[in-house]
């Protein structure tokens, strides 16, 4: 097939856009990496001194420290309890014959839809009448009602795949519910359990909307650099950015390469 | 007990942590925003006093319609920007389309708050877009018109937005069934022409809900407008958020939160009632 000479001006219009567009996109990532390596000032850019100097630092900056472990810890609990909880809604929705199915997936969904501020500010509130001081608790629940949906989304979706009659057959051989969860259902949920809770954990690294209502004096790694970022420019920050960009870039592909087989296998 | 109360009982067990997490939270922000601030104090009486606040004073229903233009305008760069990017890609062939669009939406990974960062030093006064510009000698010397200002807001939502826009666009032209586009062209139909009467026709739908969710998310953003806005780039979210810290007044934020809920809500809804008018 022969391409036509307006064709091929369109092509390389659309293409210099694309272009463009990945400049834009990847830019700021780049220059960023090269700061935090390469030391600058308003003499220019000194090339011959870059180092990973601003790297060993971070280690030894002890908020920065602190910000990392309430990160770890509160990403991993938040999308332990939001595994579980998806897990239990999305059988109940999909095979308990539920009522009010509907509205169960509009509240799941809610947080994930809506404008973060609005999650954070009626969480804050609620938490302060109740009584309850903010820190990594409050930060728990409020990643765990964010990273539900995420969750509950592709564990629904591979329990929709999967046939009921394996569910029956089990039953039939007189297995016990617990049994035929542990030894049918679990095997077949298990992929996609991993796969979400690789992305609910990249999403919990990265939220800083929801937390910051909820945070009172803790910090995560992303509130650290927003207030790091309000004192100034420094290759700490940029060190520490890079770091960032590179373990949500890996989440990312680890993500991408699970969900791309089980894609093909839908279709 | 019977099986219809265990049954009951179940139902309760499950739907309590989703109430508790969401349901109460949002319905408990909703009844203080009919409360008030005494002498720094939360009052609990009920009036639609801070609802005529809003109405009554122009700084702040101003602030709400100027946000609303603003995110209209990251909705459409999006779109202008987005549609011919994701056009491109999904011409592409294999393992090349996948690369591209996997590349595209990779910085929706990315950290939110370095990717406002990494937008300030850009637009900074002694940022790359300055040095550029005046190296191709379409600015004099540096300027300071895109930092600190609404068009530093709408720059860096703009790009930091754009995957959002770029992902839904692709998904609704992989849904076009490749029949139809060789229909078009074998029935003698250019690029241009299939493009107008087939792609962009069954594309429409995905677009549409693609620019609301953009707008939904540019709405409730106020790191943004913190971050590079100054001192003047107030936008609606920043405002509420604004409540919770120093001007510390819950019941107002509320109220204004209740504001930004319902245009979210209405803007989800026009998005999922726009997707299911799709014809493919």
């Amino acid at each position: 097939m022969h391409k036509t000479n307006t064709e091929h001006l369109i092509d390389v219009f659309l293409g210099l856009i694309t272009a463009g567009t990945f400049f834009v996109l990847y830019m700021p990532i780049v220059v960023n990496s090269i700061f935090s390596l390469v030391p600058s000032d308003r003499n220019g850019i000194h090339w011959g001194e870059a180092s990973f100097e601003w790297y060993w630092r971070l280690l030894e900056n002890e908020s920065v420290i602190a910000a990392i472990k309430t990160t770890l810890i509160v990403s991993v609990i938040a999308v332990a309890i939001a595994a579980i909880l998806a897990i239990i809604l999305a059988i109940y929705v999909e095979w308990e014959g539920a009522v009010f199915q509907r509205t169960i997936e509009l509240v799941v969904y809610t947080p994930f839809l809506m404008p973060p501020i609005i999650t954070g500010l009626s969480l804050l509130m609620f938490f302060d009448r109740i009584g309850i001081s903010r820190g990594e608790a409050t930060i728990i629940v409020g990643h765990t009602a964010l990273v539900l949906a995420v969750l509950y989304r592709l564990v629904l979706t591979r329990l929709r795949a999967m046939p009921h009659t394996l569910v029956e057959a089990s039953a039939d051989l007189g297995a016990t519910r617990l049994q035929t969860f542990r030894y049918v259902v679990w095997p077949q949920l298990r992929p996609a359990v991993i796969t979400g809770a690789v992305l609910a954990m990249a999403v919990s690294f990265d939220e800083t909307l929801i937390t910051v209502f909820l945070a009172g004096d803790t910090t995560t790694i992303p509130l650290r650099l927003w207030g790091m970022m309000r004192v100034g420019f420094k290759p700490e920050i940029n060190a520490l950015v890079t770091i960032v960009l590179l373990v949500s870039i890996i989440m990312a592909v680890i993500t991408a390469i699970r969900i791309k087989p089980a894609e093909g296998n839908e279709e | 007990m019977n099986n219809q109360s265990t049954r009951f009982t179940i139902f309760v067990c499950i739907i309590a942590v989703p109430v508790v997490l969401v349901i109460i939270p949002i319905a408990n922000f909703f009844l203080m925003s009919f409360w008030k601030m005494e002498s720094n104090q939360i009052v609990e009486s009920a009036s639609f006093g801070n609802y005529l606040y809003f109405f009554s004073s122009p700084a702040y229903w101003g602030t709400f319609l100027s946000t609303l233009y603003l995110c209209l305008k990251v909705s459409a760069i999006g779109v202008l920007v987005g549609y011919p990017v994701a056009y491109f890609v999904w011409k592409r062939k294999g393992r090349v389309k996948y690369l591209l669009i996997l590349l595209l939406i990779l910085p929706l990974f990315m950290s939110y708050i370095v990717k406002i960062y990494t937008m300030r030093t850009i637009l900074d006064l002694s940022g790359i877009l300055n040095k550029l510009l005046v190296a191709f000698h379409i600015l004099e010397e540096p300027s300071r018109q895109f930092i600190y200002n609404q068009t530093a807001i709408l720059i860096t939502m703009a790009v930091i937005f754009l995957p959002f826009v770029i992902l839904p666009i692709f998904l609704s032209l992989e849904r076009i069934p490749k029949n139809l586009v060789t229909a078009s062209s074998d029935l003698g139909a250019g690029t241009l022409t299939t493009l107008r009467y087939v792609i962009l026709p069954l594309s429409l739908p995905g677009t549409v809900s693609g620019a609301l969710f953009t707008f939904v998310l540019a709405l409730g953003d106020f790191v943004t407008p913190q971050m590079v806005g100054g001192p003047n780039g107030f936008t609606f979210g920043r405002v509420i958020w604004s409540q919770f810290g120093l001007a510390y007044n819950w019941p107002l934020g509320a109220a204004l939160a209740v504001i930004l809920f319902a245009t979210a809500l209405m803007t989800i809804i026009a998005a999922g009632w726009a997707s299911q008018q799709r014809k493919v």
